[in-house]
């Protein structure tokens, strides 16, 4: 068949053509054209409404002198960081505990899975009651300072988003580990065991390596993810107190719209996304240099 | 994701303004003749929660006028589409909207009729006229917009508390310390604050810088020649020492859960305006309240309601119609029909004459007859200025132990420097 195949073009049934363009012209007017659109006015003065003016570069060199950007930046780096690791290593354990002979795996494995099927902001807004209601009676129960108010009111309220984050995105890369586990043949486990490697040192020897593909995919999606956070941030603190949690994404919304720099916010959307671009393209170099090597 | 963004930035730009076409299509932006011979107006409403009892109103007026027909639109996000509808030349007949810079926009774009030689104007309050005069564009003593309804702002006290604990409305800032000391002294709460909502921080800044400010600030700050840094030091100081009497969580509580603490009891006071009184007798019917004017300074004379314009009435000069628009604002203005907005919308009168007589305002109801009122003081910020954000910042600085001089200096400092950002036109 494969060999035919590579012979000799095959007939392409015309029918992909016509599902693959109606979406391609689809995607390009709904997706397409309002991303360009955006970048086009990035650079005029545009508030939204009203006349604008082409303002060359400058919405791009504000952003090097507002602090609120800066500041901006700097939270999302943050939390994509700690999140992104913390999502993954959660996720590692759970998948490797799940994929072990236990009991009752499916029903545990489809409650892991459930957060994955609740939007985000219902999510948020679980949490918010949680944060504000049973937290601190547990805190003032136990004694602990720290945990007696709502943790969304202080310094801390990253660490309520992340907990948050985390509790929705281990669903997603647990299944993603989950199914890398289960295409590792138990011959190669069978070696190991034979060859004495058992406990932590299979782990890292044997799993942890052929889990590269799936590892790479987890690790550039929730970086990606994470560097766009929006959802739980507007249904949590609403990028407060103060500023403490705005993310860019949520800058980008609140100042925007709300606060009339629409052109100049468009400027920011489009950084945004180059550094993600950058940041992922990055990731996948390594991450796909490094698979090579295992493999 | 980031064309998602971008992309949910321009299509939401795009819906804006599709539904502003929706909204004029019908005639075109401004009045015209139906079939049938008669006007058609189009009175377009900005806030959302008083669409039912404008829309009562309207009906009364359409049906004792056979020629002429009104129509509400009070689209969501009202002000970004009127102002799109503006871009286009498509302005509705007649607008309702809040006194703050939306206004000011419409006007100082030059879209709204002067209203002053109409008779119901006599009747107005001057202090509201004057708080008309000071959104205009320039301070223009022309009256664009005619004062309908207003709001109110203050400290709301559980009246039933303060008989069992034997406390006398306070005057004055001492005297209201020496309550809140009293209270704390017996044991209950003296103050709930509700800053995890920030706008809800606005509230005591609001009525403590409009008192205690310098007169002529608003305007001296715009044109540059004061700053905060010199003249908000007091003012600043007060809003942080109330923060001693405040609960623990204050930084935590959302604005819904804390009006139903305060409502069940929990507190003896809280800070903010006449529209969260629903909300208290929503979650416990049986609550006894009152409010008082915010006692910022030592001299009662300073001590105003904060009250600013929550509906004013404009007439569009592009309304082909202008008569039959004025008219219908006429209308609005009997006091009859003020009433009855007043009543339902749990607001306050423009008109003098007319007063709200639910005893949970009672206590401010005499100065806002007597216009002993000063408006909210961010009603003169710029429109890209966030006061709210710096003050939860503020607040949260206070509540990590920061030392208060060093607090007060950086904020003040911030305070000047957003503000010179935002204020651009």
């Amino acid at each position: 068949m494969k060999k035919a195949a590579n012979r000799k073009r095959p007939a392409v049934n015309k029918v992909y053509y016509i599902y693959v363009g109606i979406l391609a012209v689809l995607f390009f007017i709904f997706h397409t054209i309002p991303f360009l659109k955006g970048v086009f006015y990035s650079f005029t003065d545009w508030r939204g409404y009203g006349d604008w003016n082409f303002v060359g570069l400058r919405n791009y060199l504000h952003m090097f002198v507002d602090a609120d950007t800066g500041n901006a930046y700097i939270f999302t780096f943050k939390f994509a960081v700690i999140t992104t690791i913390l999502v993954n290593v959660v996720s590692l354990v759970l998948a490797c505990a799940l994929n072990a002979k236990i009991k009752f795996k499916n029903t545990i494995k489809a409650f892991y899975f459930l957060p994955y099927m609740l939007g985000s902001l219902i999510v948020g807004f679980i949490f918010n009651y949680i944060f504000a209601n049973l937290v601190p009676e547990l805190g003032k129960a136990l004694g602990i300072k720290a945990l007696s108010v709502n943790i969304l009111g202080t310094n801390n309220a990253m660490w309520g988003i992340i907990a948050v984050s985390l509790w929705i995105g281990c669903a997603f890369n647990t299944l993603i580990y989950i199914a890398g586990l289960q295409s590792i043949d138990t011959d190669v486990y069978e070696a190991a065991n034979l060859d004495g490697a058992t406990g932590f040192k299979r782990f890292s020897k044997i799993t942890f390596p052929l889990l590269a593909p799936s590892f790479t995919i987890n690790m550039v999606l929730s970086a990606k993810g994470y560097l766009m956070v929006y959802d739980q941030i507007m249904a949590m603190t609403d990028g407060g107190p103060g500023t403490a949690t705005t993310s860019i994404a949520v800058l980008i919304y609140k100042k925007g719209f709300g606060g009339g720099q629409f052109a100049y916010q468009s400027a920011n959307a489009v950084v945004l996304f180059i550094v993600v671009v950058l940041i992922s393209v990055f990731q996948l170099r390594i991450l796909e240099k490094r698979e090579e090597k295992l493999g | 994701m980031n064309k998602k963004v971008i992309s949910t930035l321009v299509i939401g730009t795009l819906i804006a303004g599709t539904l502003a076409g929706c909204g004029g299509s019908s005639d075109a932006g401004s009045s015209a003749k139906s079939s049938s011979g008669k006007t058609e107006l189009e009175l377009f409403s900005t806030k959302p929660e008083n669409k039912d009892t404008i829309q009562k109103l309207v009906d009364k007026y359409n049906e004792s006028h056979d020629d002429v027909t009104v129509k509400v639109t009070a689209p969501p996000d009202a002000g970004t589409v009127l102002k799109t509808r503006m871009a286009k030349n498509d302005m509705p007949d007649i607008v309702a909207m809040g006194g703050d810079n939306n206004y000011t926009e419409v006007e100082g774009a030059g879209m709204l009729l002067d209203l002053g030689d109409q008779d119901y104007i006599k009747d107005v309050q001057e202090a509201y006229i004057d708080m008309i005069y000071d959104v205009n564009k320039d301070k223009e003593e022309t009256i664009y917009g005619v004062p309908f309804a207003t709001n109110a702002s203050g400290v709301i006290y559980n009246t039933e508390k303060f008989e069992e604990l034997g406390l006398e409305v306070p005057k004055t800032w001492d005297e209201f310390i020496d309550t809140l000391q009293k209270i704390q002294d017996a044991g209950e709460q003296p103050l709930l604050m509700t800053y995890k909502d920030a706008w809800t921080a606005n509230a005591p800044w609001n009525s403590i810088a409009a008192d205690l400010a310098p007169e002529s600030f608003a305007d001296d700050r715009k044109a540059g020649k004061t700053t905060f840094v010199g003249t908000h030091e007091e003012i600043t100081e007060k809003y942080l020492t109330l923060l001693d009497y405040a609960q623990d969580d204050f930084m935590g509580l959302s604005y819904d859960d804390g009006n139903k603490k305060f409502a069940n009891g929990d507190a003896v006071m809280i800070i903010n305006g006449n529209w969260a009184i629903s909300q208290y007798r929503n979650a416990n019917p049986d609550v006894k309240i009152n409010m008082f004017a915010f006692p910022s300074s030592n001299d009662e004379s300073q001590n105003k309601v904060t009250s600013g314009v929550d509906v004013l009435l404009g007439v569009s000069k592009s309304s082909s119609n202008v008569d039959a628009a004025k008219d219908f604002v006429s209308f609005m203005m009997e006091k009859e029909n003020v009433q009855t907005y007043i009543d339902e919308q749990f607001s306050f009168s423009a008109l003098k004459g007319v007063e709200q007589s639910d005893e949970a305002v009672s206590g401010v109801q005499e100065d806002i007859s007597n216009g002993k009122v000063a408006n909210f003081e961010d009603h003169y910020y710029p429109s890209g200025f966030n006061m709210s954000v710096l003050l939860t910042e503020l607040s949260l600085n206070r509540a990590n132990g920061m030392d208060d001089k060093e607090n007060i200096e950086q904020f003040l400092k911030q305070c000047d420097e957003k503000y010179d950002v935002a204020n651009v036109d």
